[in-house]
């Protein structure tokens, strides 16, 4: 009796467990607290950020931050980023799914090269195609265009979509698609009718894997967007930043305006993140 | 008729006359090239000729504007080397930045893992809110911690301040002997989530019979971990490394918020300094000839993963 006690511990699995609890609770609060900073920051007044600090909280909410950094850009960055997303996402699945399709289940012989080919795009770093795509993007006059901007991103969107896709189709059974093909179907019906309803899981994950980073994005933006009515969330951010450096309360405001979006996919979909990206490495 | 006669009588030259099935087979060996068409075409231009074209500018002096071209070979690698004293910088901030990043996201990543992959109540809550900086942008996660580093007003130094630390507070940011170091920090912060959710994932797979049978036989749990789990989670160990020292080495977007390569660019890394060099001081033939070799640093880790993601196809 004594023995297993001290197996156990000194301390009784109760305490064991609070202690547990309390302990994660902690970090979790530390790692948190740069969230917690930006809220608290978007909700007061600048008054009440210089006297009292970045984490006290508020004397009282200020929401006019919000709507004041919404009408001073924010409201143009936000709907230069949905634009943007939203064309970039659907277009970049179609087409990597096509591809991925055609690397899993058509009998392609170079099939093996031909993704080899396709992830260098992983590991290239951005600055190698930045000169080149410039001097490119002058001659199509696509310089400073949502359009421009979009075609870049469908683009580098492609190996990471055929990486996740491919990984995906895979696990398809061979059998459907043959029973498929003996039923005299082609395979662009089988495509659309059999693989990409099967793959709906996988299509998900990338459309908010796709979405995110497509949301996110930040050089490409920087170099090719000029104009400040077309730039987007990341890249105005920045700029709002080195322009009205001291207004914290409505700098944090639009950071929060900006993040929005992500808290809301990130909390209803999670689960697709998990298998998205466990998805890109088998 | 002899053999001879045989070998010289002449085969007939005209191809075969296409049977249905033979267009058949023309048409489907075709047809993987007309679904790839579109992803491989946007892909080329964008990313893979660009890539081929930089290579063959960094061997010419050029502003970026005038027509000419400057052919100079190797000059521009020698200059870097010899008289570019921020590549310098750069290349060791790019080096203490790389090993950062291979001990610090992916220890903590595997840790908290650990930590989260038993169900207990609320597990899932923990894993969101340790995953969650991993979604935000890096220019945003950038902007935030500036907030916390600010030398008087920033959440840092004020706790420092009231936890009785008063010596310890810094100018975070500008001051150049460390401004490297917090950027890393809040760099960490961001790239933990990705490390924890590849563990987690890679756990998952490890059956629970194995660390039952390590605990029969009397394993304690560090024991377990170093005998049972760690050994199981290699691959993923291998594929956490490699992307980790990639994302590392394409880091960018949040050192242009948080120092935009300052103070005395002591905070530029190669990514960063290739865009200063070419944007700003029009010496394009030195940028790309930056972009090359930080995309060289990079094969040292991307060739081991290509080679794992293409295995056994």
């Amino acid at each position: 009796m004594n023995e297993t006690i001290a197996k156990k511990g000194i301390l009784p699995h109760q305490s064991k467990v609070a202690l547990f609890y309390f302990a994660l609770v902690l970090a979790a609060l530390i790692w948190f607290t740069p969230v917690i900073t930006l809220v608290l920051t978007a909700l007061k007044d600048a008054g009440d950020f210089a006297r009292n600090g970045a984490f006290s909280l508020p004397k009282w909410i200020r929401w006019e931050n919000f709507s004041e950094a919404w009408e001073t850009g924010v409201k143009n960055y936000f709907w230069n980023s949905v634009i943007v997303t939203s064309v970039k996402v659907p277009i970049g699945i179609v087409i990597e799914s096509l591809a991925a399709f055609a690397l899993t289940h058509m009998h392609f012989k170079w099939a093996d090269r031909v993704f080899t080919y396709i992830l260098i795009g992983l590991i290239v770093p951005i600055q190698m195609t930045l000169v080149p795509l410039t001097l490119l993007m002058n001659v199509l006059n696509l310089i400073d265009t949502l359009p421009g901007l979009t075609f870049l991103y469908i683009g580098f969107g492609v190996p990471f979509g055929v990486l996740v896709m491919r990984g995906f189709f895979r696990t398809i059974p061979t059998a459907i698609i043959e029973a498929a093909r003996i039923d005299g179907a082609s395979y662009l019906r089988i495509f659309f009718r059999i693989a990409l309803p099967l793959a709906l899981p996988a299509v998900v994950s990338l459309c908010i894997l796709d979405g995110v980073a497509t949301w996110n994005e930040f050089i490409l933006a920087q170099i090719f967007l000029r104009s400040d009515e077309l730039r987007t969330l990341p890249l105005g951010l920045v700029q709002f930043s080195t322009q009205f450096s001291t207004q914290y309360d409505q700098l944090a405001a639009a950071v929060l305006i900006s993040v929005v979006p992500i808290v809301l996919v990130f909390l209803f979909f999670q689960r697709y993140f998990v298998s998205g990206m466990a998805g890109s490495v088998k | 008729m002899t053999a001879l006669q045989q070998l010289a009588k002449p085969k007939p030259l005209r191809p075969r006359p296409p049977t249905p099935q033979r267009v058949r087979d023309d048409y489907l060996r075709f047809l993987p090239w007309v679904f790839l068409t579109p992803a491989l075409a946007i892909y080329s231009v964008v990313v893979v000729y660009p890539m081929v074209y930089s290579s063959y500018l960094s061997l010419f002096r050029w502003d970026g504007i005038s027509p000419t071209k400057v052919f100079v070979g190797l000059q521009n690698y020698v200059t870097l080397f010899t008289q570019n004293e921020v590549f310098w910088i750069a290349l060791r901030n790019n080096a203490v930045w790389l090993v950062a990043a291979l001990l610090l996201p992916t220890s903590i990543g595997l840790g908290l893992a650990l930590l989260l992959n038993s169900k207990f109540r609320g597990s899932h809550v923990f894993r969101s809110i340790f995953y969650f900086p991993a979604v935000l942008s890096l220019a945003v996660v950038g902007l935030i911690w500036t907030w916390i580093y600010h030398p008087d007003l920033g959440l840092l130094n004020q706790a420092l301040t009231a936890s009785g630390l008063k010596g310890f507070t810094r100018n975070w940011l500008s001051d150049p002997q460390i401004a490297l170091y917090p950027v890393i920090i809040a760099a960490t912060w961001s790239a933990v989530g990705l490390p924890m959710l590849l563990y987690l994932a890679g756990l998952q797979t490890i059956p629970e019979e194995l660390h039952e049978a390590a605990k029969i036989d009397g394993a304690g749990p560090i024991r377990r971990f170093v005998h049972v789990t760690f050994p199981l989670l290699r691959e993923t160990t291998l594929i956490v490394l490699a992307i980790t020292a990639i994302n590392a080495l394409k880091a960018y977007d949040i050192v242009y918020a948080m120092t935009n390569g300052g103070p005395a660019n002591k905070t530029q890394l190669l990514s960063t300094w290739m865009y200063f060099l070419t944007y700003n001081y029009n010496q394009v033939g030195l940028g790309t000839a930056i972009a090359v070799v930080l995309f060289s640093l990079t094969l040292i880790f991307a060739i081991p993963y290509i080679r794992f993601m293409t295995r056994k196809t």
